[in-house]
């Protein structure tokens, strides 16, 4: 939004001197046309007409010219003797004399009227980009941003150059953090900005502080804070000194966009503290689950030894037997509950791959010779192609996601019944399947397995439902995704995929049998 | 006394070198009651003056010692010694691992131990020891697969397989030190010699060829068995 003011500028000044020439004129045209009509008195009123609507739509300055111009005309052209500036009656001096006082007054009265309009028009232009401010303001979140869209509107708005500079990290204000590449000014003022930024008032050209510096600086604040200062340079060809009344305005604008930075600061906190308060709750319930999870057995095996300690005697070989094994069985519990608790926090915070290109079936059948015990009795079978390139993983952490999944297919599905593993080879991806014939997951849990301490299903299954989170951890890690799904025939499958290596080693064993 | 050794001819000594008190107890309660001899060392430099004093048939070497490290503790004793040494390690430490095995230890156990699984492995690693001092049997068959080394051959359920020459000692080596987990390096330098201890991707695939010379189902293993991280051993018993 450019505010009009009176056009002075020397560039159009030329054109407008010609302009009253023209005027006063076609007055004179008018008047000659009159001349035979009226009485050489009434005429003047024609050139009234005339330095009237130079002095409403030109400068000052025009409008005395054109005054000057009407009286001589008047002189010259209506005046008898006419084509002649001599007066044979010296009344007519009287008539021009009020007829200059005249016109001087209209284009002086005129000009005022009209610079008040102006200066009205002006003010309501500023009372609008100050509305407009607050209102962009608040649609940015950054405190740059919000600098940078303030400086934007000023510039447009007030006739000046402008930039706003923030403070670095050390809370001192750099010339290198603005807004704007638009505004020059010598970096020794760096220390005049520095100046304004901690005392919080105006300084620089035009002011009492540093008044020979070369723009005026203008603090970024809030009552309790400053953000940034603003630098200001009027525009060339504009009054060389800002005018007042700007500088109250920019610094109200100023301090619009301190509020706006503070409103903003002061959201962020509290998003800050809504995502903390987030986190915490998530490790309140994540501590009580575990808590939980590590109170059971624990009290199983106290239980279980004190009342052999105490009552050895009287119990029955196959009780006590019985309580033996539970000690045991739930010290193992506990022993694998706190390695997944550890595994999961460690990947969390960020896995380190040793990656290095493996046969998958090597893999495989690490996880299936350490999962011996429990898979006694079960039918395991592998389709994996023989000429399946080598995969580049972590093996460690690739045998534990085989060793979680089909663990898992061993818990929740009947003794005996089989286990399948699958993989495949599409695109750049080793695609893997460990698919059973057990109940399948429960509507709707297939996202949710994934979760930490989220169990499919609860009824006198035991863990801790860190084993599915474990292994799309480890997934993720090497650039792959996993999902659950349930059988078309009934049973579960646990899909996942892995990217090839790139580029190396994607010989198969078969094709290095060369050497 | 020569009364009192012949007595005890059967019984082997084993050196346990554990600075945790729980864990010596129950070890200590376990290793008697399965009738071996024991001595116990709380620290290292003690274990190392015990295991040349008493000589032990196997040494029961926890990692994590107060004054020195495990490693070191094997390195010494195998200056002079052969004396199988299994390690007791904590979980996840793949590294250490490999650094024991690289050192000279035979074997380890991860704490916590699964039950059962302490013993086993003095069993194996005693027998193994015992099979060492003898000279090598012409033959060995373990499941359907029969090596017979004076004719190089290697026979799976009866019908002849044929080996390339690395292969071949990359099983001799894996035989020979049947049971034990060998780590990639060691078997790089044995079979391919030191200047190729890099090369772990080359190893990789020559023991999946192996695997689908030798196993029913190379994806499930009966005989050779990766040990993700640290190496391979090979079962000839399961």
């Amino acid at each position: 939004m450019k505010i009009s003011t009176p056009a002075t500028s020397r560039s159009t000044l030329f054109p407008e001197y010609v302009l009253a020439v023209l005027i006063v004129g076609l007055c004179t045209v008018i008047s000659l046309l009159l001349r035979p009509h009226l009485t050489a008195t009434n005429l003047v009123m024609v050139y009234f007409i005339g330095v009237l609507f130079i002095a409403s739509r030109f400068s000052r300055r025009l409008a005395m010219l054109s005054s000057i111009l009407s009286v001589a005309a008047f002189d010259f052209f209506c005046v008898p003797p006419y084509y002649t500036f001599a007066v044979t009656d010296y009344e007519y001096f009287i008539t021009f004399a009020v007829m200059f006082l005249v016109a001087f007054l209209i284009s002086a009265m005129t000009a005022r009227i009209r610079f008040q309009t102006t200066a009205a028009l002006e003010r309501e232009a500023q009372t609008n980009a100050l509305y407009r401010l607050s209102n962009e303001l608040a649609g940015h979140s950054r405190v740059f941003e919000i600098a940078r869209a303030a400086a934007v509107l000023a510039q447009d708005t007030f006739r000046i150059k402008t930039t706003i500079f923030l403070p670095g990290d050390d809370g001192q204000i750099s010339f290198s953090r603005r807004t704007s590449d638009h505004l020059y000014v010598p970096s020794v003022e760096q220390s005049i900005a520095q100046w304004v930024f901690e005392h919080g008032e105006n300084a620089g050209k035009g002011m009492k502080t540093f008044p020979a510096a070369s723009a005026l600086y203008i603090p970024i604040r809030s009552a309790r804070k400053m953000f940034g200062v603003m630098a200001v340079i009027p525009n060339v060809g504009a009054s060389d000194a800002l005018p007042s009344e700007h500088k109250r305005l920019l610094e109200v604008f100023a301090s619009q966009t301190g509020l706006a930075i503070e409103r903003t600061i002061a959201a962020s906190a509290a998003q800050t503290a809504e995502v903390r308060v987030e986190a915490e709750s998530m490790r309140t319930s994540l501590l009580s689950a575990v808590s939980h999870d590590l109170r059971t057995p624990l009290a199983s095996i106290t239980g279980a030894a004190a009342t052999l300690r105490t009552h050895w005697d009287r119990l029955e070989n196959d009780v006590r037997d019985e309580l033996l094994q539970s000690v045991t069985d739930e010290a193992e519990r506990l022993n694998r509950l706190l390695s997944n608790l550890l595994e999961v926090t460690r990947l969390e915070s960020g896995v380190h791959l040793h990656k290095e290109a493996f046969p998958l079936e090597e893999v495989i059948g690490a996880a299936l010779h350490r999962l011996r015990r429990q898979l006694a009795g079960r039918n395991v079978k592998t389709d994996i192609p023989a000429n399946l390139p080598m995969v580049s993983m972590d093996d460690v952490l690739m045998e534990q996601v085989f060793i979680n999944l089909v663990e898992n297919a061993v818990k929740y599905t009947p003794t005996g019944s089989a286990i399948e593993i699958a993989a495949y080879l599409r695109d750049n991806f080793v695609e893997v399947e460990v698919r059973d014939s057990g109940p399948g997951f429960k509507q709707g849990h297939e996202e949710r397995v994934f979760d930490k301490f989220f169990r499919d299903r609860t009824d006198n299954i035991r863990g801790a439902g860190l084993g599915l989170a474990i292994c799309r951890a480890i997934v993720e890690a090497h650039g792959g995704t996993i999902r659950a799904l349930n059988r078309a025939g009934g049973g579960a499958i646990l899909h996942f995929n892995i990217p090839m290596s790139d580029s190396e080693s994607t010989l198969t064993p078969a094709q290095r049998n060369k050497s | 006394m020569t009364e009192k050794r012949a007595s005890l001819a059967k019984r082997s000594e084993i050196l346990l070198i554990e600075d945790d008190p729980q864990i010596r107890k129950f070890l200590r309660a376990m290793l008697l009651a399965e009738d071996y001899r024991l001595h116990e060392s709380v620290t290292g430099e003690d274990g190392l003056a015990q295991a040349a004093a008493r000589n032990p048939d196997l040494v029961l070497l926890d990692l994590g010692l107060p004054d020195k490290d495990g490693v070191e503790v094997i390195h010494e004793i195998r200056k002079w010694s052969q004396m199988p040494i299994l390690v007791i390690s904590a979980r996840d430490q793949e590294r250490d691992k490999i650094a024991a095995l690289d050192a000279g230890a035979d074997d380890y156990v991860t704490k916590p131990f699964a039950p059962g699984e302490v013993s086993a492995r003095i069993r194996a690693n005693l027998r193994r020891a015992a099979v060492l001092d003898k000279n090598e049997p012409e033959t060995i068959t373990f499941g359907n697969i029969c090596v017979d080394w004076s004719a190089r051959r290697v026979l799976v359920g009866g019908s002849e397989v044929h080996l390339t020459p690395n292969e071949y000692k990359l099983l001799q080596v894996l035989l020979r030190h049947n049971g034990k987990v060998l780590t990639q390096r060691q078997l790089l330098k044995e079979v391919w010699g030191p200047e190729h201890l890099d090369e772990r991707e080359y190893l990789r695939v020559f023991m999946s060829q192996l695997r689908h010379k030798l196993e029913a189902d190379p994806a499930h293993p009966r005989h050779l068995i990766t040990e993700p991280g640290v190496g391979y051993r090979l079962l000839t018993e399961n």
